[in-house]
This record gives structure tokens, sequence and C-alpha cells, in this order.
């Protein structure tokens, strides 16, 4: 049971690499998955577009980034867009959060968009019918309504997001896979350095999945206040 | 006030609407009555634009509102909408139901809004709900909101859309109380229902359609008690 002598040692040693690694790590999830969020936005309202000089390039959009592999992204932007564009890298940081947000913008496009066509036709209705425009009606009817339902979908994306953004170690990311990847390397060990990569990820999804279920609740199913909610428990 | 000339809709290839002209002068309460299927919702979403028309013309204080170069949204402040499924907005309390328009469009100020609206929630019985959310209310008294979120735009014009149909039987006097006092005030209403009693003491005129086209129309008493059409009668027969 070889396997089982196991040399925490090694990992304490490594412990600064560790730690800049989940900097790293939270860093490229929260800048990606925020940008992804945003541009998101748009290109699911694109793909809801009926002019088709914003919808087809909003579809195809998705189609790629979704349709193809992020690690395959990742090293087509850091070693071929990045370079063409500017001549030089910009280093891995740049070309991670730019694959990360390119991606992530796929995905929540396409909840973005169920999550507004899951709104009853009739509150677009009802709004036009008031003499809002489709942008107000939009911005202060539908949207509202529909982030609701996005939340859990769009929690799953962030918890997806934070593992792949593990991918962007094969450019030299120095996130936590990163540093097990060194310390294995250092001590030709592979127990100790992987173990505790996986259990720092399992932390970190943790700690997100425990911010998303709060976020949920505070948006659940109804829109009445708690504390008023109690008040109006009489109701009819 | 309302002119209606040769219209036409159709969805895909199913003709809803088979050439309708119609006119509604001021302070008019028009309704119209007919079988489902028959094109009275869909003649009344064509007034306002909800459904694009397929060929012929609607005038609103000869305004072409079909006219590309009409601004909809400008139309549309002065015609307001009362849907059979309430539509409020679930996210906002009553209050905030009935002035997002006002702020957002007229571009009134919060108080003078707020005020506003609670006047209207006033008229329609419902003074004390200005801060229930919709869930909170009972369909009656939810239909009663969007009736005065759509008079706060101060409309010159009502169109009610089955306002009764998706109420339970003992909530519909309430909001036909409403329309009723609103009509005596002189509003102009295209209301299409199935409350023939609404239809017979407070329309000025009564519409029967059927099939896409308007099969007979007059003063409620001659359309109620000597309809002249077979298909009027038979209508009639069944829902009297």
């Amino acid at each position: 049971m070889d396997f089982l002598d196991i040399r925490w040692d090694m990992i304490w040693n490594y412990r600064d690499l560790f730690i800049r690694g989940i900097g790293i790590t939270l860093a490229l999830t929260v800048i990606g998955y925020l940008g992804g969020f945003v541009l998101g936005l748009f290109v699911g309202m694109g793909k809801l577009s009926k002019k088709k000089w914003i919808y087809y390039p909003s579809k195809y959009y998705v189609d790629f980034f979704r349709g193809t592999p992020l690690l395959v992204q990742i090293l087509l932007i850091h070693l071929a867009l990045i370079p063409g564009i500017f001549g030089h890298s910009l280093g891995y940081f740049v070309s991670g959060v730019l694959a990360l947000v390119l991606n992530s913008a796929a995905y929540n496009a396409e909840i973005i968009r169920a999550g507004i066509q899951s709104i009853e036709k009739g509150q677009m209705e009802a709004a036009r019918s008031l003499g809002m425009t489709q942008n107000v009606a939009m911005r202060n009817i539908i949207l509202p309504q529909a982030f609701r339902r996005m939340v859990p979908p769009l929690g799953n994306e962030l918890i997806a997001l934070l593992k792949d953004s593990s991918l962007v170690t094969v450019i030299a990311a120095n996130d936590i896979l990163y540093a097990g990847k060194v310390v294995a390397g250092a001590y030709a060990r592979f127990w100790e350095p992987y173990i505790t990569v996986a259990i720092l990820y399992l932390c970190l999804t943790f700690i997100f999945g425990k911010i998303i279920s709060y976020v949920e609740k505070r948006f659940s199913n109804s829109y009445v206040p708690t504390q008023r909610k109690k008040m109006f428990s009489t109701r009819r | 006030m309302i002119k209606v000339e040769g219209l036409y809709k159709s969805f895909g290839k199913l003709e809803v609407l088979k050439g309708i002209d119609y006119e509604v002068k001021e302070k008019e309460v028009i309704c119209v009555i007919g079988p489902s299927g028959s094109g009275k919702s869909t003649f009344l979403r064509c007034i306002n634009l909800l459904e694009d028309i397929t060929a012929g013309n609607i005038y609103i204080d000869g305004v072409k509102v079909n006219d590309p170069k009409t601004d909809i949204n400008g139309i549309r402040k002065d015609v307001g909408m009362v849907f059979q499924q309430f539509n409020l907005f679930p996210h906002m309390r009553v209050i905030d139901n009935i002035t997002i328009s006002p702020r957002k469009i007229r571009k009134m100020n919060s108080a003078d809004a707020e005020k506003l609206a609670h006047e209207l929630l006033k008229k329609v019985g419902l003074a004390d709900k200005a801060n229930s959310y919709p869930e909170q209310l009972s369909g009656g008294q939810m239909q009663r909101v969007a009736i005065a979120r759509a008079l706060a735009m101060q409309p010159k014009i009502m169109l009610f859309d089955e306002p009764t149909s998706a109420l339970d039987p003992e909530m519909v006097k309430e909001v036909l109380d409403v329309m009723k006092q609103l009509a005596i005030e002189g509003m102009t209403m295209v209301v299409v229902t199935h409350e023939m009693g609404f239809a017979r003491e407070m329309g000025d005129r009564v519409m029967f359609m059927d099939q896409g086209i308007i099969v007979e129309e007059g003063i409620p008493d001659q359309l109620f008690n000597k309809p002249k059409n077979e298909r009027t009668k038979a209508f009639l027969s069944k829902v009297l």
C-alpha cells in the first residue's frame, strides 16, 4: 500500500503556489463569468431578434462556441487569434479570460434566451398596449421576471465554468491545477498533488453552490417579500 | 373615433377576419359578441396593432394606425386595453403596475403618478390594495387593477378583450360594475364579451361576429329581440 504513504509536507512546501492558484482560478472564473453574462445577454437577445442580420450572427456565435471544445478555443485564441491581432502574446491571463468569456457567453445566451421566451406573451402585449416601447418593456417588465427563472441554470453555468477554467492550465496559467502539476513534476508523485487539486476545486464549488442557493431562495417563486407575506397570510 | 375599412387578417393560411368595415363614434360603447373562433378578439387586437393586419385600414382619430410612418406607441398611449388573463406585472406592487407607464412613457413624476394611481384605485374600489402584489389578489381584484392600469395612461378609447371570461362567477359583477361606471362617464369602449346582460344594458350598439365577418349589428334591443340573420338567431338561442 505504497500510495497510502502520504506526504502532505510537499503540498505545504508549495502552499504559496496553491494559494496563488486559487486566486487565479477565482479571477478567471469570476471575470469570465461576468463578461460571459453581459455578452450572453446581447447574444441571447440577438437570437430573439426578428432582424436577420442580428439573428444569424448570434445563432452562429452560439453554434460555434457550444459546438467546439473549450480546450481548442483556448489554444486558438492564445496561439493564433491574439498573436494574429497584436503580433505577440498578451499573456495567459488575457487569453484565458477571453476564452472563458466567449465560451460562457454562448451558454449564458441560451439560458437568457430561454428565460425570456418563458415569460408569457401577455406580459409583452400588456406592456406594449400601455404604450411602452419594446426596449422599455424588455427592461422593466420582461427581464426582471425572466432573471428569476434564469437563476438556477445560470448557477449551474457558474459551477461548470469554475471547473472548466482548469483547462486554461494548458497555456501555462498559474491556476490551481497548474500548482498541482508543478508539485507532481517536482516530486514525481501524483496522489497528493492531484487530490489536493480536487479538494480545492470541491471547496470552491461548494462555496459557489452555497451562494447560488442563497440567491435562488431570495428569488423564490413568490414575488411577495417574505415579511409582507406573513402580514397577508390571511389572503381570501 | 375608430374607423375600420376592409380589414383582413390571416394567420398563415387561416383567414380569421374577412373584410370588416366598422366605425365607432366618440363616447360609444360597442359590444362585440359571437362564438369562439369568430375573430372578435383578433378584431380587437388589430385596433391597437397587437396583430399586424393583412389588408385594410384602421384609423384612430383620423390617424392611419397601420401606416408604417405612424408612431404606434403614440397611438397605444391613447388606447387602453384590458385582457382576459389580466396580464398584470407579477413582480410589481399594484401601485407600481399602475404608475410604470405614466412614469416611463408620459414622463410623469413619481408623486403625480402615485396620486393618480391612488385615485384610480379608489375608483375601482381597491384603495387598500396599493401595496399588495398581484398574486395576493383575487381574479376580480386583479382585473380591476388592470382596468386602473390602463386608465392611468388617460386613454381616449378602452378595449376590453373578454374581461370577465377568466373570472369565477361571483367576481364578474365587480368588474362589470367598474366598466359600467366608465361607460357612464363617457369613455369610448369596445368590449368583446360573453356577458349578454352587459351588452344589452350598456352597449350603444352590439355587433355579432361569426367566421370572420360582422353578421349583424345594431342597437341592443333590435339585435337581441329582433335578430334578422339566422346565424344570429342560432347563436342567441344558445346563449340567452
